[in-house]
């Protein structure tokens, strides 16, 4: 049997080999991150059976569970884990090519270094240790923002350090005031003591822990630095941050009022919250008609919002379309950003209106482009409009007038995103570029970029033809959050 | 004066986390947002060190002619707070440096002059 806690140890014992290889041969140190997320992604797929059948518990130094930090593999983490490292492979072997300023190794190194830290996020059952590989992701996301060190990358990191810090501490106080009241930090043990907390300490303690983790996943208002940040970052960053980054912090609101609080009061006005940031986020990408990678920003602020919103729906068909959709963002919103990648490449600006006609000079990218355009507005045959249809499905079976009425909000959002990824599209196939002899020869991206951007379009359109691929698994894992007595079971009578 | 002695240090650590706070929203100099930062840390360093401290007992350490039955405070906070020492350094090591990089792009640490993007 493999162990889970490789999951989390081959990225970050890659992210130690990288620099010592590097010094040897270059070329072999690039290889590295492709190899470690392949690795992760067997693993979690071999693990994935029997994880399905019982959660997995590991704990480390072989203690019994409320004495020591232990990793909780049930449904919901395996799936996200496998996620990742789906993604995380994609954008890796993109990067390969893509990724030229010198040192390339230490890009390696910050880029193994979030993905373990998302997935320990994910993966692990203790509090603590769910604040330091936050800390992880976050700090190697500040760096690979500015990786480039050109003028926006450094502003943009410089912002999103300063907001990211000060949700950090807001976290870390959640956690101090949580050991003060249960003088414990194993999340089962934490929700198995919750029901003798009075209900005031517990709602302080919850509302530090969603704006800290609230600044990761965007929320309005604290979304400043999410537009800055993923469109002055390198577009394979671009696409690990959308992709990855902003989900652990709603994987982690979600983990918190499901799992841990059990806060059922709380979760209307996360979905109105979801919502606000549904509507602004969208807003705010129509008006972006210039620089393609800030309407990507803004228009992941939005499905940001939509996923929150799910979240807080509360039952199990509105979990399902959270996670559903939550995936759905992570294989579409990557995709988007690493064609925005080649296609800023090849057109030379970040311009919508340069890239007008490129649609006919690079037909391959620019097809994926609009698979996962099409798939995020919610179009019929992509992966999309499965999660989307989830969503309005559970909240109008909830039969409350409140999410009945946020619901049609996200409708109408949804056609305010329609209007911009329509234009984009519109503008890639039926606008007339600018001059042709002031272009270079027409030209398809590099391969090892166009794999992984035709992997993530044949998985979008394959996901919406044939949901049964993951519905099964996000079912378990949405399960799984709704039956806390089963995971603080699980957790401490392991061994 | 026992009332103030048991929440001195909750206050201390309160206090700092609010100095910081207000340095990182209103001041405009980059060093001195980064200073607030570091405040934020040292505040909550404060206040998880109050949290497991119980008054009139030792430092959880273990040596020799100490006898086992010595009351000592609860050591997981400490420990909790030496990793977040860690994570602060290393967030206020990358902070500094970014400030570098934007003075050598901007000529400027006021935040209010730095306008490559919307601040």
């Amino acid at each position: 049997m493999v162990s889970p806690s490789l999951l989390i140890a081959i990225p970050l014992g890659g992210a130690f080999a990288a620099p010592l290889l590097a010094l040897g041969s270059k070329k072999l140190a690039k290889w590295i991150p492709p190899l470690a997320l392949a690795a992760d992604l067997v693993i979690g797929l071999l693990l994935l059976p029997r994880v399905l059948e019982k959660a997995i518990v590991v704990s480390i130094g072989g203690f019994p569970p409320p004495f020591c930090i232990n990793l909780m593999v049930g449904p919901l983490g395996l799936s996200l884990a496998i996620l990742i490292s789906l993604v995380g492979l994609l954008i890796s072997i993109y990067a390969m090519g893509y990724v030229k300023t010198e040192p390339t190794e230490k890009y390696h190194v910050l880029y193994l270094l979030l993905a373990t830290g998302a997935l320990g996020i994910v993966l692990t059952g203790d509090i603590f240790n769910l604040f330091v590989f936050f800390e992880i992701l976050c700090i190697a996301s500040y760096a690979l923002t500015a990786y480039e060190k050109d003028r926006a990358g450094t502003e943009a990191a410089m912002k999103y350090l300063i907001q990211g810090t000060v949700g950090s501490t807001f976290i870390l106080v959640a956690i101090g005031f949580l050991y003060g009241l249960f003088g414990t930090l194993n999340m089962a043990d934490i929700a198995a003591r919750v029901p003798s907390a009075e209900p005031l300490h517990l709602f302080l303690i919850l509302a530090f822990f969603v704006v800290g983790f609230g600044v990761e996943a965007a929320i309005f208002p604290l979304n400043a630095w999410l537009p800055d940040a993923h469109s002055s970052a390198p577009s394979s960053v671009s696409a690990i941050l959308s992709g990855i980054a902003i989900k652990t912090g709603v994987y982690a609101i979600a983990r918190i009022c499901y799992t841990l609080m059990n806060a059922q009061g709380f979760l209307l006005f996360l979905s109105l919250i979801g919502i606000i940031t549904l509507v602004v986020g969208e807003i705010a990408a129509y008006r972006q008609k210039d620089d393609i990678k800030r309407m990507l920003a803004y228009s992941s602020i939005g499905q940001i919002g939509l996923i929150l919103f799910a979240v807080g729906i509360g039952t199990s068909l509105g979990l399902f379309g959270a996670l559903f959709q939550l995936v759905n963002h992570a294989l579409a919103k990557c995709l988007l950003f690493l064609a925005a990648g080649y296609m800023i490449y090849r057109a030379g600006s970040k311009k919508l209106s340069d890239m007008q006609g490129l649609g006919r000079r690079m037909p391959l990218t620019a097809v994926a482009f609009t698979a996962a355009a099409f798939s995020l507005v919610g179009l019929p045959p992509f992966a999309g409009f499965m999660s989307k249809l989830s969503i309005v499905c559970a909240a109008l079976k909830t039969g409350r007038s409140a999410h009945m009425a946020l619901a049609a909000v996200a409708l109408a959002a949804t056609v305010v995103e329609g209007g911009y990824f329509f234009r984009v599209v519109q503008g890639l196939y039926f606008r007339d570029g600018p001059k042709p002899q002031s272009l270079g020869p027409a030209k398809e991206a590099p391969a090892a970029a166009l794999i992984p951007i035709l992997v993530l379009a044949v998985l979008v359109i394959a996901i919406g033809v044939y949901p049964q691929l993951v519905t099964g698994v996000l079912d378990g894992a949405a399960k799984e959050l709704l039956n806390r007595q089963a995971y603080i079971r699980d957790v401490l009578e392991a061994l | 004066m026992e009332q103030v002695a048991n929440c001195m240090y909750y206050a201390g650590g309160g206090g700092l986390i609010l100095i910081g706070l207000y340095m990182v929203l209103a001041k405009t100099n980059l060093v001195k947002i980064i200073l607030g930062l570091s405040f934020l840390d040292t505040g909550i360093h404060v206040l998880l060190v109050a949290i497991g401290y119980i008054r009139g007992r030792t430092a959880p350490i273990f040596s020799e002619g100490m006898a086992e039955t010595t009351p000592v405070v609860d050591p997981v906070p400490q420990a909790l707070v030496l990793t977040a020492i860690v994570i602060g350094v290393g967030v206020l090591g990358l902070a500094l440096a970014l400030a570098i990089q934007v003075y050598r792009h901007y000529g400027t640490l006021d935040v209010a002059k730095i306008k490559g993007l919307k601040w």
